[in-house]
């Protein structure tokens, strides 16, 4: 019997082979619990639950995509032509996918939009005019939560802010997800992933020291905005708990600069209780040594064309804190004098000592490719990894057989590679059905298949712009 | 330099025993509401200031104590130790109300030794016992109850199994299997317990070719090892030709162990979307895995996407963004200052701003006709040409002063800001960004508040911060197990728990 991959578990049996799964070793066990070519064969953890995204950019966005990866109906509203300014944003100006719109054929969607409004569908709608609202009501009025970025008290003024909404449908759980939030003394500034960073406390503590010559370094993806994005939908999600026990909707105000505040680890204990200002330490770490990242004589392919092959790929990632580790370590780069010096952590991982370790370990690589250097470490039975790149990522096997990424199969764009097949749940995969679509593209199927508004309705709202 | 009650005071630090005076927090008295909100300072978007009012009544971190608790009544077992995800999952699910057991080996986690730089002085002590502990452990485990039990013995996995028969989630991170082996994996805690929800925390994962592993003495695969595998590292950092590479111009980590953060930010969102299917649909739990590597790269923009579109690999580009023109954090007369604007509206308006100071140089690009199109003005020759300008102006102006030229145009800007600074900040003291936690045994600690905290019915809130090993043996035992201090003594005996006051 072929049976379906979403039964009770305790997983006791596998559903096509009838084989015990409780036999088996646990790694076998374990691919065929997360395997993910049967991510389709399961069930959607969140069915049935639908978001309408009033959003731009990434930080909210991102929330949308996620409960759609989860199996929710996210449905995201964009300004009528230009759409969201994500759309925009591509790297140097290069990676495009075609069309944007059915009335601009010759602009495309750029790569900044990816990954942030997988399986959405997408709709447009003029905030300003007067006949968006009660459109808008109608929307709220069947979905279980919604998301918007605008500036405080902007949707208050268009007739649709939480107090309004609150009224229309109760059990609505409104996030906003801004820079600064909706109250206090700095609400109505603007804000961007990067300013998250600046000024939430990432950017102080990441990039070498300026004893050092460094700079802070910004993280290189929009982090503050992706993981924000999370954060806010962890909100979401157990407001629908709290909601399932009272009926009752909230509302979020999630800013995204606390976020990044909120990644900066033992900085502000140690600054409250000691006074001491937490700075940068490269590519080092604070708390254990060795435990950071060192540059080796070369990489793996001089004659790559591509000089982030050819030249870039030569660092390696090193870890040996643990004193027998570390012992081991130094007798493989030929220094055992530095095991005699440096025996316990506490003396390893001084900033004089980490400085005199890694100089001493970089100077054992610096004749030795990338591989080289891992392979070493690694048959010492110690633990090292490349830093990799892109085309190390596609090239390994390990991504491609957990599913981590993965070519879609887009019915609009066609194949492209995919990276967000982040968690692995065994029961209710989350799952990337399509990249994005067209503005615009899902105005008949939301406001006329699912709100049933007439099709001689739609067109005068066209005509007037309103979507 | 600061002032309390008015006067000033001097904190001058000239070597470590000057660092361990207690010091007030904040040293600038904020402004309170009334002067924040006086009748004079109207705001364009709020003419009428009845959405300000609504929020500050309903929202505001000071409407939170006494609000009900979203998670109430849900059981979590967090076993893990030395990673940061589980620590940062269980501290979310806490924060919001779970009941969240920390379930420690006898010596206790890891991260209660780890120091900065190994300076132990900068310990936090129990006020009863004088027991240390580390400001990382302090600040990743809020809320949470502390209790201490051998999983190595069998009679500490029995205990174990009967607390999982009544618990709702599991958080682990030990090695590929290491449970499973121990009989409390996820294949025979299912059996006990149907609808558990248990999650492992790892950095590649606990099947595929390059799985996590230990060395051959046991030591663990931690941050960032994920973060070096899922090209983030590789594309953070200046490019060597904007700085040497022995002075920063390398592949970059982050300073906080970001993989590990995303990994239980992405945990935790897994584990309530199995609750809701478990509560609304299946009536059982399910086994979820979460990894640095993989979550980070679910993040990390289009990196991978990229390469698949043309092969291309992103190049660091230190405080610049390669997708957003203006995006950039760039060197001021006293730090650094970041601007960001897009889009023509607020692009243009950048250079207006400019143009007040350096005619000239905004004329260079306000006409440049490569530079007219939003989309356009990210190749990097725009890129270049765009902030060689901005920088310039730059030179010429503080963090403050740019920061408030650019906002009374409604452009973002910010400064970067060092951790004092945040700690200072008028905006995230009124809103508790930071916040200070009366905890009963450390006494006051600044910790960083949940993001999750400005909710209008069931905000996050810091009841504790991390808790002195093995406090709560005696309750947790005694509500679950019914094991009394009898008993708890002669498992103590046994090597099974370690008390408290040992």
């Amino acid at each position: 019997m072929v049976g379906s991959w979403s039964f009770d578990p305790p997983f006791d049996k596998n559903p096509e082979t009838g084989e015990e799964l409780d036999k088996i070793p646990f790694e076998e066990y374990c691919r065929k619990v997360f395997d993910p070519s049967k991510t389709f064969d399961k069930p959607e953890a969140l069915k049935g639950w639908r978001h309408i995204s009033s959003t731009m950019y990434i930080l909210s966005p991102h929330l949308g995509a996620t409960l759609g990866e989860y199996g929710a109906e996210v449905i995201k509203i964009e300004m009528p032509k230009l759409g969201d300014p994500m759309r925009h944003t591509s790297p140097f100006n290069e990676a495009y996918l075609w069309p944007e719109t059915d009335h601009r054929p010759l602009v495309g969607t750029g790569f900044g939009f990816l990954h942030a409004n997988v399986n959405k569908y997408f709709v447009t709608l003029d905030y300003h005019a007067e006949e968006a609202k009660p459109l808008y009501y109608d929307l709220i009025r069947v979905s279980d939560s919604m998301a918007e970025c605008y500036r405080p008290g902007t949707f208050y003024r268009w007739g649709i802010g939480y107090p309004q909404l609150k009224e229309v449908n109760p059990r609505l759980i409104y996030i906003w997800l801004g820079g600064f939030g909706n109250y206090g003394p700095r609400r109505y500034g603007g804000s961007y992933d990067i300013l998250g960073q600046a000024c939430g406390g990432l950017a102080a503590i990441t990039g070498w020291h300026e004893d050092f010559g460094g700079h802070p370094v910004k993280h290189t993806n929009w982090i503050i905005d992706w993981y924000a994005g999370l954060t806010g939908l962890i909100g979401v999600l157990a407001a629908a708990h709290y909601r399932r026990k009272t009926g009752e909707g909230t509302f979020i105000d999630l800013s995204q600069i606390s976020c990044s505040t909120r990644a900066t680890g033992y900085s502000f204990p140690l600054y409250g209780r000691f006074g001491v200002v937490r700075q940068r330490w490269g590519n080092w770490d604070t708390l254990l040594a060795v435990h950071g990242i060192i540059m080796t004589g070369k990489t793996d392919d001089l004659e790559h064309p591509n000089p982030q092959i050819s030249v870039e790929s030569r660092y390696v990632m090193v870890s040996a804190f643990q004193d027998e580790d570390f012992r081991e370590l130094c007798y493989l780069i030929g220094r055992p004098d530095l095991w005699e010096k440096y025996k316990t952590l506490k003396e390893r991982v001084k900033p004089e000592a980490q400085t005199e370790i890694y100089r001493a370990l970089e100077e054992w690589a610096a004749d030795k490719t990338r591989s080289e250097v891992v392979e070493a470490i690694n048959n010492a039975g110690l633990i090292a990894v490349p830093v990799m790149s892109a085309k190390d990522i596609y090239e390994s096997e390990h991504f491609w057989e957990r599913g981590t990424i993965r070519w879609v199969d887009d019915p609009m764009y066609g194949e492209v590679l995919t990276q967000n097949w982040h968690v692995k749940l065994s029961e209710t995969p989350p799952r990337t059905k399509w990249v994005w679509r067209p503005i615009g593209s899902d105005n008949i199927r939301i406001y006329h298949e699912l709100l049933g508004y007439p099709m001689s309705k739609l067109k005068e709202l066209w005509e007037k712009g309103v979507i | 330099m600061g002032e309390e009650n008015g006067k000033t005071i001097e904190i001058e630090i000239n070597d470590v025993s000057d660092t361990l005076l207690p010091r007030p927090w904040p040293i600038t008295k904020p402004r309170t509401k009334e002067e924040l909100y006086a009748p004079w300072v109207k705001d364009p978007r709020d003419p009428e200031g009845t959405y300000g009012a609504f929020i500050e009544e309903n929202v505001s971190w000071e409407k939170a104590t006494g609000k009900p608790w979203a998670l109430d009544g849900l059981i979590v077992l967090d076993c893990t130790i030395w990673g940061y995800a589980g620590a940062i999952c269980g501290s979310y699910l806490a924060e919001l109300g779970a009941t969240v057991i920390k379930v420690e080996p006898l010596d206790g986690d890891p991260q209660r030794y780890l120091y900065p730089f190994g300076r132990e002085e900068y310990a936090f002590e129990d006020i009863y016992t004088g027991e240390k502990v580390s400001p990382t452990f302090i600040h990743e485990h809020r809320n949470k109850y502390s209790i201490t039990l051998n999983l190595e013995t069998e009679k500490g996995r029995e205990l174990f199994k009967r607390l999982a028969a009544q618990a709702d989630i599991v958080l682990e991170n030990y090695p590929p299997g290491t449970f499973d082996e121990w009989g409390i994996g996820y294949r025979q805690l299912s059996k006990i317990n149907p609808r558990i929800i248990y999650v492992w925390f790892g950095q590649l994962g606990q099947w595929g070719s390059m799985k996590d592993r230990t060395s051959k003495y046991g030591q663990w695969m931690l941050d960032p090892v994920g973060i070096s595998c899922s090209e983030f590292v590789h594309s953070t950092g200046y490019p060597a030709d904007l700085l040497p590479r022995e002075h920063g111009g390398n592949p970059t980590r982050s300073g906080e162990a970001v993989g590990d953060l995303v990994a239980g930010v992405h945990g935790t969102i897994a584990v309530l979307a199995a609750l809701y299917y478990r509560e609304n649909v299946s009536n059982r739990g399910q086994f979820i895995e979460a990894t640095a590597a993989e979550c980070y790269m679910d993040i990390c923009d289009f990196n991978v996407a990229w390469y698949g579109f043309d092969g291309s690999i992103k190049a660091r580009t230190g405080g610049w963004d390669p997708n957003l023109n203006q995006y950039a954090w760039n060197p001021c007369k006293d730090g650094y200052l970041m601007i960001g604007g897009q889009t023509d509206r607020l692009w243009y308006r950048i250079l207006q701003v400019i143009a007040q100071e350096d005619p000239e140089g905004a004329r260079l690009i306000a006409e440049d006709p490569f530079l007219k199109e939003m989309a356009a003005r990210n190749a990097l020759e725009g890129l270049i040409k765009t902030y060689t300008i901005t920088a310039q102006w730059l030179a010429h102006n503080t963090r403050a002063e740019g920061e408030r030229k650019m906002v009374s145009r409604e452009v973002a800007a910010a400064p970067v800001l060092f951790i004092d600074e945040i700690a200072e900040y008028e905006h995230f003291i009124y809103r508790r960004h930071v916040t200070e936690v009366y905890d009963e045994h450390y006494g006051r600690v600044l910790v960083s508040n949940s993001p999750l905290a400005h909710q209008h019915r069931t905000p996050a809130r810091i009841k504790w911060v991390g808790r002195p090993l093995g406090l709560d043996n005696g309750e947790i035992f005694a509500r679950y197990l019914g094991i009394g201090p009898m008993e708890l003594k002669k498992l103590s005996l046994e090597g099974v728990v370690r008390w408290y006051h040992e």
